[in-house]
């Protein structure tokens, strides 16, 4: 489903080079988490894939499905089925969270030829999927993110992904911030989702959330490279015995 | 507000707000013109042409002598040049003052009677001239009772009235809506006691020229203990060209009384640009209170800033009585030039008046608005939020007075004026001043300019939203404070004129 | 365009009073500004830039009298190491000064190098000044770039070890000095100037700050205690790339003080913080008109400026932050409150916004009140005396633009001289 290859990434700004060459594929049905020390060029790796700017894209390619996410706007690459539950979602003031949702699912449905939902149906899901995410009509009601807790941003974005039904989500540190019962509240969240026809790619530092959303395989990063790809026990490991020494072997 | 539940109407209003973004080929949609048969007075201003006017509407000789003796006034003023706006000297003798359509010429008993043409000017704007119709387009309005959705309009064509609607029902209740022109002719004496008392006749430049020139307006009259059972609202449509129009509204809210009253305007697309200067005053007596909102959307010139309208009002509330209360809101995204500042007096112990206000300038529009608030009685209190956003090549201006009196002991005065910059070619100002003449009067003005901020912007993309679906849900979210001040009736009409306003602005 | 005869008249009126100091290098640039002084008028109460002060006093032909205050409160700086400059009514003391000699730093006199055929300060004298003619005219300071006979002139190489320090004091009823100072600070140099004293009865000072990339220069004012002074002052300052200039003024007292600061930004990276705070009791008119110019990229600039009025006193603010066109990533922030002691006073303040690039964080807050009965009760409640409260609150409000001086000894050294300000009216 999707597959990078050879990628290499420079903050545009600084001529500072973040990704080194980073080849990954994902299947259907699986899901993939990548772990790695603090500046390792995780999240920038959904940042780029997802296309917000202020990177450059040096070399490599990254494609979904075989289309070139590359070179598409964010929207074109969300309406084909690219979705990243972000690690530090954007407040916008103003904008009504459930309002934001509607705008969100009817234009993706649009560019791929769907049907708009109308307001009775929309709320409907809407209501259903929240109550899972134990959203109540409040949180839905005020603006986007403003005033959220950081277990309520991560809920939400959540919400935003049970909505929007991408095929390729990425999970940028949804984990970070939460408590035990709050993760597992975004892990059944997830879970609830995995199917066959999707794929995940979970970013995290520890090994607690992958207690609940069982990974398929591990890739550690490091230095904007994967250096070493396994099972679920290389994450046991990294909980073990941190990076050091994986690190070390790779060096 | 009623205690209407608007959360429901506002979703499906963003949704439209995005559609309309869709589905709106060309940036202005009211730019389509009625070809209608019309008597014009020759070109230019003079005596003659005052007289004229006045003879025109049936005017008594008291009213003729206002207006000759208000253009003798602006023959000895010179056009003000203060404000942030950048436009070719006009020449008041290239203009007509005065244009009727011809069936106008002998005043219809009543709308039924009038032009079908002309009616169906107002339907295709969307204005319901019919009692039994609802304003267009009120998603929700079928549910609600019928009382509470009605909505009295006068329509304003170039220089006439055309007539006004629900007269019945408003005389049932005592309150007198009709236009200016028959206000003179039917109730002379309130209009002698009131017109010219809020925005004295040589106030300003533009004033004066009005006093002078106007040809036709709203009058509203609520008498006391009165709670107005419906909207009243004016449409003007400036149709023909080389036309100016000079509106004249007077408001007077008795005792006691309530009010709310909306103002829409729109006109065809001209090359040439054409004036409009207009003058409201309000009077608001003791305990009463006036809510007058506005959706200006004249048209705003083409791309290039050809054309256009120059957009010169003044409108003043007086709170003459204690805990009178008004409250301006505006929605400014049309006109090629506006020169704006609805003001209140506070006059009154512990009155209040608010100013709430959208104001989006795109391609060359200049844009020059804000509020004057004189705090005279004690505990008066007003609240300024204004919300600029520039795009394309424009210019747009909050200029505002904030006035603490020795006398106004404890009165409070709070304003949030907000910038927003779409391309780096435009341009966004703000500038208050502030006048605290006693040490319990409390004044906090807090200014902020910005660009649309892009981690929205693309939080918004990365959801699946195009760029202007993005800039509109956020500029519409930088907006929201204002909009909710609006009555629902218009609550719509301005998300989605916000969107269509910055057509093109981005990309 | 022809002035209004009534302008004219009064102009004319002054120059009659003024003889312009002739020969050396700069004699053209005095003749330049007294032709701007001619072709803008003096200013009147009529303009709109004096619409909150009038300028009146500032224009006369002579100065109005004014007593000089007789204090043992110990002279301001006194304990700091430094290089003093000082200046009796307009009139360089030797006597009390100290040699201008100092590491890293020449410093010369405006009279004294006068006669020279060439100088360094030629291509600055006046020319800032002139510059910050457009948009708004500034004739009171072209006529002091015309008039002024003495002055400093400045020009920072170094890291010199102390600051250089010029005391301005007042002894006659009526004297009517100007003082042109030039300062240019060179690539990466550093330095610190003091100023304290009331100077005359009528005060003119223009001071001339050019700061080239990398530079850096604090300054730090005191205007003195004398009831019935005016002054006008003007600092013209250009800031080249990453260079920084940092100001702080206190006045106390004064029947009338106009403060202008004209800042261009026009190198990137450079920052520049304007900040005052002043307390007036009475017969006292407080005005710092301020003009930002933000022209080059990612600079930033900050004005905080508080002022405490009781007893009638006014206190004037007219702040403007201009964003040129291309000046991305702009930090914009100006802050101007009053806090009225009493029912008499008035704060009037236009604080302005003119912006042409969108990528830019600017914001303005202007506020004005009296002392917060809530805050006043808690402190009483827990055994404060109204007084103490009120004077404590009082600094606490000041603080946030003495806060902004860098020198922890000279800020503890104004706030107590705050503090007296206070107890002594009490």
């Amino acid at each position: 489903m999707l597959e990078i290859k050879d990628l290499h990434v420079e903050l545009a700004e600084e001529d500072k080079a973040i990704l080194k060459g980073v080849d990954l594929k994902i299947e259907a049905g699986k899901v993939h988490a990548i772990m790695g020390p603090n500046g390792s060029g995780k999240s920038t790796l959904a940042y780029v894939l997802s296309g917000r700017p202020g990177y450059e894209v040096k070399q490599g390619t990254a494609t979904l499905d075989g289309t070139d996410l590359l070179e598409l706007e964010p929207e074109e690459r969300a309406a084909a089925g690219l979705f990243q539950a972000f690690q530090y979602p954007v407040e916008i003031p103003g904008v009504g969270n459930m309002t934001f949702l509607r705008t969100a699912v009817n234009a993706q449905r649009k560019a791929r030829g769907q049907e708009e939902l109308s307001a009775a149906e929309f709320l409907k899901e809407v209501r259903a999927k929240a109550k899972d995410l134990e959203i109540d009509a409040e949180m839905l009601k005020r603006p986007v993110n403003v005033g959220f807790s950081g277990g309520e941003k991560k809920r939400n974005e959540i919400l935003q992904m049970a909505m929007l039904e991408p095929r390729m989500c990425m999970l940028d540190e949804t984990d970070s911030g939460l408590d035990v019962d709050a993760m597992k509240l975004v892990a059944t969240g997830v879970n609830a989702l995995r199917d066959e026809g999707r794929a995940f790619m979970v970013i995290t530092h520890y090994q607690r959330l992958l207690d609940h959303i069982k990974p398929d395989v591990v890739h550690i990063m490091a230095d904007g490279r994967i250096v070493k790809t396994g099972g679920p026990e290389l994450a046991l490991e990294v909980e073990h015995n941190g990076y050091a020494d994986i690190l070390a072997e790779v060096a | 507000m009623t205690a209407l539940d608007h959360s429901q109407v506002k979703e499906g209003v963003d949704q439209d707000t995005v559609d309309a973004v869709r589905e709106v080929g060309s940036t202005y949609k009211h730019g389509w013109s009625t070809d209608i048969e019309m008597e014009y007075a020759p070109k230019g201003l003079t005596h003659d042409i005052v007289r004229l006017i006045s003879e025109k509407n049936e005017e008594p000789e008291w009213m003729t002598e206002w207006r000759l003796g208000a253009y003798d006034r602006w023959l000895k003023m010179v056009e003000p040049d203060w404000a942030m706006v950048d436009y070719p000297k006009i020449d008041f003798q290239d203009q007509y003052y005065y244009a009727r359509p011809k069936s106008m010429m002998v005043k219809p008993k009543s709308l039924d009677e009038v032009d079908p043409k002309l009616l169906a000017t107002y339907e295709k704007l969307g204005i319901p001239l019919r009692e039994q119709a609802i304003l267009a387009g009120v998603e929700g309005a079928e549910g609600a009772p019928a009382e509470g959705r009605k909505v009295a309009v006068d329509a304003v064509f170039d220089s006439v009235s055309l007539g006004t609607t629900f007269q019945d029902d408003l005389k049932k209740a005592g309150v007198i809506f009709c236009s200016i022109s028959d206000a003179i002719r039917d109730y002379p004496d309130l209009v002698k006691k009131y017109l010219g008392t809020v925005v004295p006749v040589s106030d300003n430049y533009y004033a004066t020229l009005n006093s002078a020139v106007f040809s036709d307006g709203s009058f509203v009259y609520v008498p006391p203990g009165v709670r107005c059972p419906m909207e009243l609202s004016t449409y003007f449509r400036i149709n023909a060209e080389n036309t100016g129009q000079f509106e004249r509204t007077l408001i007077i809210a008795d005792k006691g009384s309530y009010v709310s009253y909306l103002e829409g305007c729109t006109a065809p697309k001209r090359d040439e640009a054409q004036l409009h200067a207009a003058v409201v005053e309000i009077i608001v007596e003791e305990d009463a209170e006036v809510k007058y909102s506005t959706v200006q959307n004249w048209y705003p010139g083409d791309e290039d800033g050809k054309g256009g309208i120059y957009n010169f009002v003044t409108k003043r509330a007086d709170c003459r009585g204690d805990r009178s209360k008004v409250m301006w809101t505006q929605v400014e995204t049309g006109a090629a030039v506006t020169w704006k500042y609805p003001s209140c007096i506070l006059r009154g112990d512990d009155s209040q008046g608010e100013f709430y206000s959208i104001a989006i300038t795109n391609n060359w529009q200049q844009a020059d608005t804000g509020t004057k608030m004189i705090h005279l009685g004690k505990n008066t209190k007003s609240r300024i939020v204004s919300k600029g956003i520039s795009a394309g090549q424009a210019q747009n201006t909050y200029r505002g007075l904030v006035s603490m009196h020795p006398k106004a002991k404890n009165a409070r005065n709070f304003t949030q004026c907000d910038s927003l910059l779409i391309g780096s070619k435009c341009g966004a100002h703000a500038i208050p001043y502030i006048e605290a003449k006693n040490n319990s009067a409390r004044v906090e003005h807090e200014a902020t300019t910005s660009k649309v901020d892009e981690n929205q912007l693309f939080y918004c993309r990365s959801r699946g939203m195009d760029e202007e679906e993005a800039v509109a849900l956020v500029v519409n979210g930088f907006c929201k404070d204002v909009l909710q001040a609006l009555p629902m009736e218009f609550a719509m009409e301005a998300q989605q004129l916000v969107a269509i306003s910055l057509e093109g602005s981005v990309g | 365009m022809a002035l209004p005869k009534i302008k004219e008249t009064a102009t004319e009126t002054r120059l009659a009073a003024l003889s312009l100091p002739e020969g050396g290098w700069s004699e053209p640039a005095r003749r330049a500004a007294l032709a701007r002084v001619q072709s803008s008028g003096l200013p009147d109460r009529r303009d709109e830039y004096w619409k909150f002060t009038r300028p009146d006093v500032l224009v006369g032909p002579d100065a109005p009298h004014a007593k000089a205050l007789e204090t043992d409160e110990g002279e301001l700086f006194d304990s700091f190491d430094r290089l003093k400059i000082v200046f009796v009514d307009g009139v360089f003391d030797a006597q009390a000064s100290d040699d201008l000699k100092l590491e890293g730093v020449s410093i010369e006199r405006l009279a004294e190098i006068a006669d020279q055929d060439i100088h360094w300060a030629r291509d600055l004298y006046g020319t800032l000044e002139e510059r910050a003619q457009t948009p708004v005219a500034r004739p009171l300071a072209a006529l002091n770039t015309a008039f002024a006979p003495d002055g400093v002139v400045i020009r920072v190489t170094g890291k010199p070890s102390k600051p250089i320090s010029v005391v301005y004091h007042h002894v006659a009823e009526d004297s009517d000095p100007m003082l042109h100072h030039v300062i240019r600070v060179e690539s990466g140099a550093e330095a610190t100037i003091l100023e304290n004293g009331p100077a005359g009865a009528r005060f003119s000072k223009c001071m001339e700050i050019d700061i080239a990339d990398g530079g850096k220069l604090h300054h730090i004012r005191s205007q003195g205690r004398d009831h019935e002074r005016s002054a006008v002052t003007h600092i013209f300052a250009r800031l080249g790339a990453e260079s920084s200039f940092k100001s702080f003024t206190m006045t106390v007292n004064g029947h009338l003080t106009r403060n202008e600061a004209v800042v261009e930004l026009t190198g990137d990276d450079a920052i520049v913080h304007i900040a005052g705070a002043c307390v007036g009791d009475g017969d006292f008119l407080h005005d710092d008109t301020i003009f930002i110019t933000h022209d080059a990229l990612n600079c930033e600039s900050r004005q905080v400026f508080k002022k405490v009025l009781r007893n009638g006193a006014v206190g004037v603010f007219q702040g403007k932050i201009l964003v040129k066109e291309g000046a991305q990533k702009t930090d914009g922030y100006q802050l101007s409150q009053a806090l009225m002691l009493d029912g008499d006073s008035q704060f009037l303040a236009k604080p302005e916004l003119e912006i042409y690039a969108d990528d830019v964080a600017c914001s303005h807050g202007c506020t004005s009140g009296e002392i917060d009965e809530t805050a006043l009760f808690y402190l009483r409640s827990r055994g404060v005396p109204e007084d103490r409260a009120a004077d404590l609150l009082t600094l606490a409000f000041l603080a946030e633009a003495v806060d902004e001086i860098e020198d922890q000894a000279i800020a503890e050294d104004i706030v107590s001289r705050l503090e007296n300000w206070l107890s002594r009216r009490r």
